[in-house]
This record gives C-alpha cells, sequence and structure tokens, in this order.
C-alpha cells in the first residue's frame, strides 16, 4: 500500500535572531491510511515543528534543509503556491491543543465549518459535520460564536472541520491538552473514530503515554529532532529497543506504585545548530560507548521495529541496564 | 454577551455627554447650512467688527460677516475634512500594517522603516511643510492629516495584527485553503477592527489640531471658505478691539476637540477593556 504519508530524512533549521537552531534532524516516518500513529517525545524534540511542516505551516523563518515529505505520493515541496492550497484543503486536517484559539473569535461557527468545507455548503452538511462529532443541536451550535461554546464542544467543532473534507492525513498536535480530563477520553475516542470513518491517517502528537498507548498502532519516539525507535504500540511499550524510550516510560506517571516516586530522565535535551554527527541522546544515555558519541547512529530495523541507536539490541535483551 | 438593544457606551458618562456635544454641535451646523436660520456665513453688510448683540449672536469680522453662521460652518469643515483624511489614512494604514505583520520579511522591514520615517518628522512641522510645497488650501490640509496620522495607524494595526496573526484559527484558515485577500478580510481584519475604530477617534482629533493649525498658519482652509482654524487666523489681528472673533471658535475648537477624545477614550475602554 502506498503510504498516505512519507518523511524521509527531513532536515528543518530555524534562524533566530540568537543563531541557527536545527529542530528536524532527519526524521524518517510513514503511515498507511487508517492507522494510527502517536509521536511521543519530551517538549522541544520536535514533534509540533515536524506536524506544522508537514502542512508546509513553519513560520517565515523556518528553512527546509534537505529530505522530503510526501502525502499519498507526491512531494509537498514540489508544489507551488495553488497546489499547496489544493494540498492544505483537501487532504490535510488539523486538530490543535486549544480549540477556543482554534475557531476566529470574530465569526459564526457555521460559517467557519463552511469554509472547512470548501465554502460551497449547504446548511445540511453543516449540521451533519456537527451531527457527526457528537453536536446533536447542531443549528444552535452553528449559529454560535466561539466564545458560547465550552472547551469540550469547540474541540469536536474542530475535529468536525479537520476531517470534513475526507483529507488523508490529520495530524493532532496535543488535542487534549487544555481539556479538561474527564473528557479526554471522549474526545480522543471521537478524534480516532472520525478519522477511521474518513479513511485518513492520525498523526497523534501528545506528552501523554497512556493516551498514545490506549489509542495509536503505531508509536514513534522523537527525540533531538530524530524518530529514534518507531514500532507497534504494545512491541514498543513491553520491550523498547532505544535508551530514550526505556527512560520515557520509567517515568510516566502512575507507573510507580502510590506514594513512589517516578524516575525522571536527567540532564535537558540538546539544542541543535547542525547536524549531529553522534547520537543526540549519549550525554544523558546510561548504555552509551565509544561509538555513541563519534557515530551518527542509522535507522536499523531491530526487532520488527525501525530504531536508531548503536546498541538497539542490548537495550532490548535489557542487558547492562544502568 | 446578552442579546436586545444596549445603550452605547454603558457606565461611561463623560462619553456619553461627548457623543450629546458632538450631535449637538454637528445638527447646529448642519441646521444653519440647510435652514440659513442662523444667517450666511459669506454674506456681508452687517457693522464690522460689531459686538455680540441680538442681530449678530457672537458679532460681526472685519467685514461685517456674522459669525455665528462662520463658526457652524467651520465646524462641519473642520470635522468633515479631519475625519475624510483619517479614514483615508485608516484604509492605507490598516492595509500596510495587516500586509506588513502577516506577511513578515521584507515586506514588513520596507513598511516599517518607511512608517519610522514619516514618524520622525515633528507633525506640525511636517504638516506646515507640506502645505508648503503643495498649493494652500483644503487638499493641502487633507493631505498633511493623511501623512501625520498615517504612520500611528500603521504601527497600531501592525502590533494588534501580530498577536491575531500568530493564533491558530489563522493557521486554520490557511489549511482550508484561504487566500490572502480571505485571511486578510475575514480573519485579520475583524479581530483588529477594535484598535483601528480607537486609533481612528484619537486621529480625529488629531487631525483637528493639525488642521486649526495649518490653517491658522494660513495655508490650510482659504477665504471665503471657514475653518475653526481660519476663524482663528482671521481673528487674530483683531484680539484687542473684537476678541470674540478668537475666543468664539477658539472655545468651540476646543469643545469638539475635547469631546472627540472622550469619544476615543469611551471607545478605548469599551472595546478593549484588556489595555486599561
Amino acid at each position: 500500500m502506498t503510504p498516505a504519508l512519507a518523511v524521509q530524512d527531513l532536515a528543518i533549521e530555524f534562524q533566530s535572531r540568537r543563531g541557527q537552531v536545527r529542530a528536524i534532524d532527519g526524521a524518517t516516518l510513514s503511515a498507511v491510511p487508517g492507522e494510527v500513529l502517536g509521536i511521543v517525545g519530551e517538549s522541544g524534540s520536535g514533534k509540533s515543528t515536524l506536524g506544522m511542516a508537514i502542512g508546509r505551516l513553519l513560520a517565515s523563518g523556518a528553512h527546509h534543509v534537505y529530505g522530503d515529505i510526501r502525502i499519498d505520493g507526491r512531494s509537498i515541496f514540489a508544489l507551488d503556491e495553488a497546489g499547496l492550497r489544493a494540498l492544505r484543503a483537501d487532504e490535510l486536517g488539523y486538530v490543535f491543543q486549544d480549540p477556543i484559539g482554534t475557531l476566529d473569535p470574530t465569526r459564526r461557527i457555521g460559517l467557519q465549518i463552511k469554509a472547512a468545507l470548501g465554502g460551497m455548503a449547504t446548511r445540511a452538511g453543516i449540521a451533519s459535520v456537527l451531527k457527526d462529532v457528537g453536536l446533536a443541536d447542531a443549528d444552535r451550535v452553528a449559529r454560535s460564536y466561539p466564545h458560547e461554546l465550552s472547551g469540550g464542544m469547540a474541540q469536536r467543532v474542530c475535529i468536525g472541520m479537520a476531517v470534513a473534507r475526507r483529507p488523508k492525513v490529520v495530524i493532532a498536535d496535543e488535542p487534549t491538552a487544555a481539556l479538561d480530563a474527564s473528557i479526554k477520553n471522549q474526545i480522543l475516542d471521537l478524534l480516532v473514530t472520525r478519522c477511521h470513518a474518513a479513511g485518513a491517517v492520525l498523526i497523534l502528537l501528545s506528552h501523554d503515554l497512556h493516551a498514545i498507548r490506549k489509542y495509536s498502532d503505531r508509536v514513534a519516539v522523537m527525540y533531538a529532532g530524530r524518530l529514534v525507535e518507531t514500532g507497534r504500540t504494545e512491541a514498543v511499550f513491553a520491550r523498547p529497543a532505544h535508551p530514550y524510550t526505556v527512560m520515557l516510560l520509567r517515568s510516566a506517571i502512575g507507573r510507580a506504585p502510590l506514594g513512589g516516586r517516578v524516575e525522571p530522565i536527567r540532564g535537558a535535551p540538546p539544542v541543535l545548530t547542525k547536524r549531529c554527527q553522534a547520537c543526540a541522546f549519549a550525554p544523558r544515555c546510561g548504555w552509551s560507548e565509544q561509538a555513541c558519541t563519534s557515530v551518527r547512529p542509522e535507522v536499523r530495523c531491530v526487532a520488527d521495529r525501525d530504531v536508531i541507536c548503536h546498541r538497539a539490541e542490548s537495550v532490548i535483551a535489557g542487558g547492562a541496564t544502568p | 454577551m446578552s442579546a436586545g438593544i444596549r445603550v452605547p457606551f454603558h457606565g461611561e458618562v463623560l462619553a456619553q455627554a461627548a457623543i450629546m456635544a458632538l450631535a449637538v454641535l454637528l445638527a447646529l451646523s448642519v441646521l444653519g447650512l440647510t435652514t440659513g436660520f442662523f444667517g450666511s456665513p459669506t454674506a456681508l453688510g452687517g457693522p464690522a467688527l460689531s459686538a455680540p448683540a441680538h442681530s449678530y449672536p457672537l458679532g460681526t469680522d472685519q467685514l461685517g460677516r456674522s459669525l455665528l453662521p462662520r463658526i457652524l460652518a467651520g465646524i462641519r469643515v473642520t470635522i468633515l475634512l479631519s475625519s475624510f483624511a483619517v479614514m483615508t489614512a485608516a484604509m492605507i494604514g490598516s492595509l500596510l500594517g495587516m500586509l506588513a505583520a502577516y506577511l513578515g520579511g521584507i515586506v514588513d522591514e520596507i513598511v516599517a522603516r518607511m512608517a519610522d520615517l514619516m514618524f520622525s518628522f515633528p507633525a506640525i512641522l511636517l504638516a506646515v511643510l507640506i502645505s508648503a510645497i503643495l498649493k494652500p488650501g483644503t487638499p493641502s490640509a487633507i493631505s498633511a492629516i493623511i501623512i501625520v496620522t498615517l504612520p500611528v495607524m500603521i504601527r497600531i494595526v501592525r502590533a494588534a495584527t501580530l498577536t491575531v496573526a500568530e493564533q491558530d484559527f489563522v493557521i486554520q484558515a490557511q489549511i482550508a485553503g484561504a487566500r490572502l485577500g480571505r485571511i486578510l478580510t475575514l480573519h485579520l481584519l475583524p479581530n483588529v477592527a477594535g484598535a483601528i475604530v480607537v486609533q481612528a477617534a484619537y486621529s480625529i482629533s488629531f487631525g483637528m489640531i493639525i488642521e486649526s493649525g495649518i490653517s491658522f498658519l494660513g495655508l490650510g482652509v482659504q477665504p471665503p471658505g471657514a475653518s475653526l482654524g481660519s476663524l482663528l487666523h482671521d481673528g487674530r489681528l483683531y484680539l484687542s478691539v473684537a476678541p470674540w472673533l478668537v475666543f468664539a471658535p477658539g472655545f468651540v475648537l476646543a469643545i469638539t476637540i475635547l469631546s472627540v477624545n472622550l469619544v476615543g477614550d469611551g471607545l478605548r475602554r469599551t472595546i478593549d477593556p484588556m489595555l486599561e
């Protein structure tokens, strides 16, 4: 099957006043239609940058160094202005963290859904988008302004807008981080269901390991702009092959016994200014050896997953744990 | 946000009073123009430099023209001229400010430096310069007000757009495939309209000061036309013998500018309470 989304050795840099920062440093990833791909990683690992890069939505200071992103086989970097608009409108959907901020405060919900549908929607079409995301009182919601909705309702509207035109890829960047804990699962359930119904890939960017474990078919772990481990969710959570995954899972809230302490990952993630010539995780890694600080690890297939680590075999075998 | 009729400027007593004052001044002015009830602003023939009396409520000038209809005509000219100029400046300034903030990069550099350049000249001096280059008259007064109020408008709109443009709904519009024009008019403009309206109110009062200033210097509205500034210009020679020729238009000018400023304050507090 052609992957709906394929990211190949992508590198993105930002030009800031304090110099150059490399946010994505050779990320490789692919996803087939209908699957849910979770991407986890700490803040600053490049999750959001990757998500925005897929729609070429990065700020003007960002610059594409090398690599490619293909949606349904077509490179997004080859598109002209009109092609890019068509791609965004027809094949991409985004769900952001803050649903109220994703809706224009000066426009009624109905009009915004109409724009998401392509401007030629009927009343019935708008109502059906709202009904599909569980907003039964569609007429009233369509007449409302964003500030008149609760966060959960607004996120339902955003999900409806994201999948309205049956996109190939939906990118959800922390879709529940701003919502009340009690409705997180409802929103994620809805998001996954709607993406399945639309036949779209769902890229779920999140810090929330429980949610990723529950909802994603495959999981990709991001560190310092690279996807260090990608595989079936159960396999990765059961037997991680990258030291960062191991430590990330150890640091998850809820793993430690009641009253116990969670184990943090010591140190801070690096800020890269250019292509990293070694393993970016080596300074924080208990498994690191000579090669880790001198040779850039490439993607290898170990135990049915893609991993970027010189010592993946020992890590997965559970040997030589720090 | 309850529906139903709301009193404009709820709780803003000063702004409400200022609106009333402006409405009364404008109503009298329009009434004077249409009915001629207060006499003609240009008819000669009265006694020259007559003190306020029953037939000439505010006295007459050196040519025997009644001052009251001249002031009423002057109010109209001063307010309309300034409003027209500021509306033009607001349209140009909004477009440039939004483009600069939204597109960033080289467009932003050019627009921001252009505004800085215009801003670096003292306003009155610039206005005098423009009036001197162009022929003295109404068009040069209008261009002076536009050029003086434009850089502030650009800056305000640019700053407001910068905070709006980074919000997710603008990205959402891009994802829906919106073109630049659509994003500008449907998403950015409505969200910065409050800032534009407030700034426009302040600009109108500033424009009236500029207009009066250059008309007072004889570079703005030319005789036989009258603006509040040109009335001051005409009356200044007779200050010792006919002080009403300066005091009456001066008082009306002060009231008008104060009222417009108070309306601006009210607008600001009503539209953007976070600024306080």
